[in-house]
């Protein structure tokens, strides 16, 4: 069977600005495939191409096996799309909204049960300004699926939303996607790519950067740990070098990322080794320094992504 | 507060379009207002039938182009078809100068010259009563150059009875299409820059529904809604107000729907130009009221100077109008308003190639 998208090569310019830039990728049927990058890293404009809403400038797109540019009405029949910013009618409820929408589709799921399944049944007869941020984007998943399609694409549909809004919303879908519904979603949430995607791009200025689970993602750094140490007093530049096993200090004062480092309290990135914690340990009761506080996380995909671009995600 | 105000202009300042329309209107109005000529009764169409080619009748034809607020045509027109003009009100005035008019001896006609007959109808008496006068005294000024005359026998008026319209009528119609006019435009430019602000077309765009059904869409319910619009405007004339419709209804509605097509494909060439919703009010209004005024909704553009009574036939509003009274008012069937049907037509087809060409959903 083709592949639910297939990009191969895809350039988009806007004059002299270069949005999209020789991205290729594919996504399996059934899989979730998420785009991570910050803002302006091109990812609404390849889903926009995707759905055939923009052209592309080089390069080639098919959805289910057909080419986006000569099928384009075959194959908005058989996806579903949920925008980043759009609204739907203030005077049609949202029942009715449904039912005009999919009276555009030769396959038609039934309102009732799209409601039901976003939870939204006791809303069926609201109006859009009476849902919350949450059940606003709950809807718009429902109104994505209004033609049973085959592939979904969701730009960034949890942005602005409370972190519980969010968690319902991750539920909806995988939902979906267990269905059979194949999912491409676009986020600036690290967390977010990590729990809902099968495999995930991560795109900046236009280009992939990587392309892996996130586990893979996260397995290729050299660290797999950040402990973070709030000490009695401050360490000399000796005493923090003599800490085995850190790949990288981050010291008080200085910042990580965007947020300045507490006094007194260091980050380390380990590298994936338990030893590597209990050699540092060691070393800090040798030196007779007294430990306030210990944090130890994970490596995230956020480090990854600071990694592959040196950056912070932009908002 | 100080601070919040200064915001406010800063913001308004910035949306110059709609700051350009805001402006754009009142004087467009100011304008508009400043070119009719409230003060006098219009220009009078006068066609002149000369059947004494004498150098009297010469003098008489050229002190008659003197006067102001006579607009002389001397085609070659037979007197029933003049008559029949006349009649329809396709012509104002006719001036008949009798083949006798040259007799100032009475060589032929021993009781003084032959009397001019100036035809009229009862349409304008204001007008009438001007015109009647202004001729009947440069007849007598001119024959009395050769002797005394009794000014009663040198000019017979000759005075068709038209059925009697009401001011009223002729206004509720010009209601009826200013309210079509300018309900299609602005409505319809808001309602569709409203939908792309809020990225309601592009949520349309990616379903598989076509450009052409969205407009139809859009079409035919403005449309019915402008018949029910209709319904009501003249219901309310008719009922409560005594104005009167002499022709057929159905017409009168065949012809607001046809009009209600042209404005709306203008509302939609403006949505496209239009950055935000406020924008595409002001600019609905800067195109809908001036037109309301050239067309001849309340006034007759005769009273317009220059050459802008003949530019108003170039309106969409004009020939929606013309149709609209001459089927309500005189009575008339359809197919006798053709050529203002025409021009609709012609409109439609204008202004839907304009709104495919410019129309944008994103």
């Amino acid at each position: 069977m083709e592949p639910a998208v297939q990009v191969e090569n895809l350039v988009k310019r806007f004059g002299s600005f270069t949005a999209v830039d020789g991205v290729t990728f594919s996504v399996e049927r059934g899989e979730v495939f998420g785009i991570l990058g910050p803002n302006g890293a091109g990812k609404t404009t390849t889903l926009e191409i995707i759905e055939s809403l923009q052209k592309p400038t080089l390069g080639r797109v098919s959805v289910l096996g057909l080419d986006v540019q000569s099928n384009a009405a075959k194959v908005k029949a058989r996806i579903g799309v949920q925008l980043q910013a759009s609204a739907y009618y203030d005077y049609l409820n949202l029942k009715e909204i449904l039912s005009l929408l999919g009276s555009f589709y030769p396959s038609r799921a039934e309102p009732a049960t799209l409601l039901d399944q976003v939870g939204l049944s006791d809303k069926s007869a609201s109006r859009i300004a009476e849902l919350s941020g949450g059940q606003k984007q709950r809807f718009a998943v429902a109104a994505s699926l209004v033609n049973n399609p085959e592939l979904v694409i969701l730009d960034e549909p949890t942005t602005g939303l409370d972190p519980q809004a969010r968690r319902n919303l991750w539920g909806l879908i995988r939902e979906v996607n267990q269905r059979g519904v194949t999912v491409v979603l676009t986020t600036h949430y690290m967390d977010e790519a990590e729990i809902l995607c099968g495999r995930l791009a991560i795109m900046d200025h236009g280009q992939i950067l990587a392309l892996d689970t996130p586990r893979n993602l996260i397995n290729q750094l050299e660290a797999s740990y950040t402990v973070k140490l709030t000490m009695d007093q401050p360490m000399t530049l000796a005493q923090i070098e003599g800490l085995n096993g850190a790949v990288e200090v981050v010291q008080s004062g200085e910042q990580d990322g965007e947020d300045p480092v507490a006094e007194n309290t260091y980050l380390l990135r380990l590298a994936n080794s338990p030893s590597a914690l209990q050699a540092m340990l060691e070393e800090i009761a040798k030196a007779g320094l007294g430990l306030e506080n210990l944090q130890i996380t994970p490596v995230t995909l956020e480090d990854v992504f600071l990694e592959l671009t040196g950056n912070e995600l932009r908002d | 507060m100080v601070a919040l105000t200064l915001a406010n202009l800063k913001m308004m300042a910035r949306n110059r379009q709609a700051i350009f329309w805001a402006l754009f209107f009142p004087l467009m109005l100011v304008v508009v207002f400043g070119m009719f000529d409230f003060n006098g009764v219009g220009v009078a169409d006068v066609a002149v039938i000369d059947q004494s080619e004498g150098p009297r009748a010469e003098q008489f034809r050229e002190r008659l182009k003197a006067i102001e607020f006579l607009d002389l045509e001397f085609e070659e027109i037979t007197a029933e078809e003049a008559r029949r003009k006349v009649e329809d009100g396709d012509l104002g005035y006719l001036i008949i100068i009798p083949e006798l008019f040259d007799d100032p001896e009475g060589q032929v006609q021993s009781d003084g010259p032959a009397p001019v007959t100036l035809l009229y109808s009862t349409r304008n008496p204001d007008r009438n009563q001007l015109v009647d006068g202004a001729v009947r005294n440069l007849v007598s000024d001119i024959h009395s150059e050769s002797g005394p005359v009794i000014p009663s026998q040198l000019l017979t008026s000759d005075v068709i009875q038209v059925p009697e319209v009401d001011y009223f009528d002729n206004v509720l119609l010009g209601l009826l299409g200013l309210g079509i006019m300018t309900n299609s435009i602005i409505s319809i430019a808001v309602r569709i820059s409203t939908f792309r602000n809020q990225s309601i077309l592009k949520r349309l765009l990616v379903t598989p529904l076509s450009i052409w059904k969205f407009f139809a869409a859009e079409i035919t319910a403005h449309v019915l809604l402008a018949l029910v619009q209709a319904g009501i405007i003249l219901a309310l004339g008719v009922f409560v107000f005594g104005g009167h419709i002499n022709g057929n209804i159905i017409w009168v509605l065949l012809v607001t729907a046809l009009g209600s097509i042209v404005f709306l494909n203008i509302g939609f060439v403006l949505s496209a130009w239009a950055k935000s919703p406020a924008a595409a009010s002001g600019m609905g209004n800067a195109v809908a009221l001036p037109m309301m005024f050239l067309a001849g909704t309340f006034f007759s553009t005769a009273a317009l100077p220059w050459v802008l009574p003949q530019l108003s036939l170039a309106l969409p509003l004009t020939p929606m109008l013309v149709a609209l009274r001459d089927i309500a008012i005189d009575g008339e069937p359809i197919w006798h308003t053709w050529p203002y049907l025409a021009a609709m037509g012609g409109w439609v087809a204008a202004t839907a190639l304009a709104a495919v060409k410019v129309f944008k959903f994103g």
